[in-house]
């Protein structure tokens, strides 16, 4: 039946919206669903043929009615083929926002599937392993750029950073080792050993992390 | 007029255009949020804003390295308020970002048809990022499946059959309104409703009614 | 994805929104006057009492540089006597009354900035932001309050009688919408968007066909409730 391979799409893009990765383009399908819209578009050429470009629905009613499915089915599936293509590049944009090299990331699973470390470099060559498709891989590599370029306007607000209102910004911590100079958002303090400072979270947690700073509540 | 009338001028007129334009930049803001369309790019006031925050941050980056105590706790009662400005902003941009990212099509004959307006649709990054990204969605589609259908399927905005592939948001959601200044008789199309709106008032309607009051500052989302 | 949320404030947004309120604070140490983005701050010098935005207040109380001054209205008597009301009369108790409007087309002021909550606010009306202005209060500085477990009990007895009140008015929501919800609070709206406005477009869905009826014949009678303003501001089809 017609339309059946279009659902299956169409049930792949459901299942990946609710994923937190990107699971493996479904290539197979693709081609089937595109070699289907093919198919009817042929049938609607030979249903038309006879009429030499005199066709005439309300004298032909049976072809009309057939006309009108094959012209249904076709736009259904590209709405599954777009459905499905799309789902896949909302979760691409959103680990871009998400400050996530998407290419490094399939680099790196592919070379762990693979178990060869060093191959790091190749990007697919045999496609094993990786979740994208060749376009898909490009088009990340766009939309990266195009990112980058908007949030080149407005480095001033830091464009992909917390969506969550600032709280506590500064907290109170003390110098627990001699930490030299650091480089804060909008400049460099020095951090003596047991001097306290009332300092954005921010600039400071992998110094916590590290013990050279405390944190007092 | 009325003494209160002559207090409240020299009170509103005493408030500093920076405290307005927070105002404003807070309802743009929450606004945005709210609305189910995306509403006009504010290029003036962003402009104001965003002028007074790079100054802000210039202020800071001088000043920071300045070890006096004094000049430190300045320091960070303004860097406090630039995290919140910069959250505004961005929250703010990002919103939009969405409702373009969700109907661009739809969006972009919008921002067209605002071309003669007071205040266009989308600032010039906007359409640059809208047109740019619509380009690379085209593109990638054609390469991964499209160009091999038959040419008269090959359209992403076509409207035959009775179907528009151009999504558009729903207009006819419900949102919270606020009543700044008197409406006077308002009718919900399509339904017997009348409502009678006055200042101070809270309502919930749908935002088709009640786009054009927001547009002329008459009403504020909440 | 741009923004991951849905349509509507989260509740920190609606506490960050509610810190832009002014309240009044004592100040214990000095501050210079400060050119901030939201406007002028003026010199601290205790123990001149100032109005300043509730983050700022919170910020010098935690730096034990101020006190904060509970507004009138966060009171035990003041709320005991809101809540009376609340209980006795079905609609939400009035909000503050408001300024004059500014004359022309001044920019209109609207919470949170309108002055509900520093020490001359009025004592007998709950502002808008009434929920969280009162439980950041009570989090940051409950040594400033006479008796701040009054304070909290009452609170907590205003959103149960409210929240009731909304579960209610549930009930006549239509598909035209057309609520009025005078004296609802921020966080009141926030927690209860989702669910109204789903009731009245879930409504609406469901009387689409008659609507659509009804819509087309108007139009074919010449009538159009969009006539009151500039066609090309509604031209946006």
């Amino acid at each position: 039946m017609y339309g059946e391979i279009g659902n299956k799409l169409v049930q792949h893009a459901k299942r990946t919206q609710s994923l937190a990765h990107l699971p493996p383009y479904q290539t197979e399908l693709v081609r089937a669903v595109t070699r289907e819209v093919r198919d009817l578009d042929k049938d609607v050429g030979t249903i038309l043929e006879p009429f030499a470009g005199s066709f005439d629905p309300s004298t032909e009613p049976a072809a009309a009615c057939a006309l009108l499915v094959n012209h249904l089915c076709m736009r259904r599936n590209k709405r599954c083929l777009l459905a499905y293509h799309r789902t896949r590049t909302d979760k691409l944009e959103e680990m871009c926002w998400g400050g996530i090299d998407v290419l490094e990331r399939q680099q790196e699973q592919q070379a762990n599937k693979t178990g060869i470390s060093d191959d790091v470099g190749k990007i697919g060559a045999d496609g094993a392993g990786s979740s994208l498709s060749p376009e898909e891989e490009e088009y990340v590599r766009q939309y990266s750029d195009l990112l980058a370029a908007y949030k080149g306007q407005w480095t001033d607000i830091d464009l992909t950073g917390s969506l969550e209102p600032p709280k506590d910004l500064f907290i109170d911590v003390r110098v627990l080792k001699d930490a030299g100079e650091i480089q804060t958002e909008y400049g460099a303090i020095t951090l003596t050993k047991n001097s306290q400072f009332y300092v954005r979270q921010g600039d400071v947690e992998l110094l916590i992390a590290q013990g050279y700073l405390q944190r007092l509540s | 007029m009325d003494i209160d009338d002559l207090l409240a001028e020299v009170s509103v007129d005493s408030i500093s255009q920076e405290t307005r334009d927070l105002q404003e930049l807070t309802r743009s803001w929450v606004a945005e949020r709210v609305a189910p369309e995306i509403l006009p790019w504010p290029s003036d006031l962003m402009e104001r804003v965003l002028d007074r925050i790079r100054r802000q941050i210039e202020l800071v980056e001088d000043q920071t390295g300045n070890m006096d105590p004094k000049t430190n706790f300045k320091l960070i009662v303004i860097q406090t308020e630039l995290e919140r400005f910069k959250f505004l902003v961005r929250s703010f941009l990002r919103a939009r970002l969405k409702k373009i990212d969700a109907h661009p099509l739809h969006i972009l004959a919008r921002h067209a048809a605002s071309a003669t307006d007071l205040l266009p649709l989308l600032s010039p990054a906007e359409h640059q990022y809208l047109t740019s990204h619509q380009a690379l969605l085209t593109s990638h589609y054609a390469s991964s499946f499209l160009s091999q259908f038959p040419a008269s399927l090959q359209r992403m905005d076509d409207t035959t059959g009775g179907i528009s592939m151009v999504d558009k948001p729903d207009e006819d959601a419900a949102v919270f309104v606020r009543v700044l200044r008197d409406v006077g008789e308002v009718a919900v199309e399509g339904t017997d409703k009348r409502l009678e709106m006055k200042r101070g008032d809270v309502w919930v309607v749908r935002w088709s009614t009640m786009r054009g009051w927001v547009a002329s500052g008459d009403l504020e989302l909440i | 994805m741009a923004l991951p949320l849905p349509p509507g404030l989260t509740p920190p947004e609606i506490a960050f929104i509610c810190e832009m309120e002014l309240v009044t604070i004592i100040p214990r140490q000095r501050l210079e006057g400060l050119e901030l983005l939201g406007g002028p701050l003026k010199p601290l010098n205790p123990p001149q009492r100032a109005s300043i935005p509730l983050w700022l207040a919170l910020l010098l109380k935690r730096q034990r540089r101020a006190n904060i001054v509970p507004p009138p209205w966060l009171s035990p008597d003041s709320l005991s006597a809101i809540l009376k009301y609340e209980t006795e009369i079905d609609a939400f108790s009035p909000p503050p009354r408001l300024p004059p409007l500014p004359s022309g087309t001044s920019l209109v002021f609207s919470p949170p900035f309108l002055p509900g909550s520093t020490a001359d606010a009025t004592a007998d009306a709950l502002p808008y932001h009434w929920l969280e202005l009162g439980s950041m209060l009570l989090e940051a500085a409950p040594e400033d309050f006479d008796d701040a477990n009054e304070v909290r009990k009452l609170l907590r007895g205003l959103r149960e009688a409210r929240m009731a009140k909304l579960r209610q008015g549930v009930e006549v929501l239509d598909a035209g919408g057309g609520v009025k919800m005078n004296g609802v609070g921020g966080m009141e709206v926030g927690e209860a968007r989702t669910f109204i406005t789903g009731v009245v477009d879930g409504l609406r869905k469901i009387g689409k066909s008659r609507e659509e009826a009804r819509k087309e014949r108007d139009r074919e009678n010449g009538y159009s409730p969009s006539q009151d303003f500039d066609d090309d501001e509604m031209d946006m089809r």
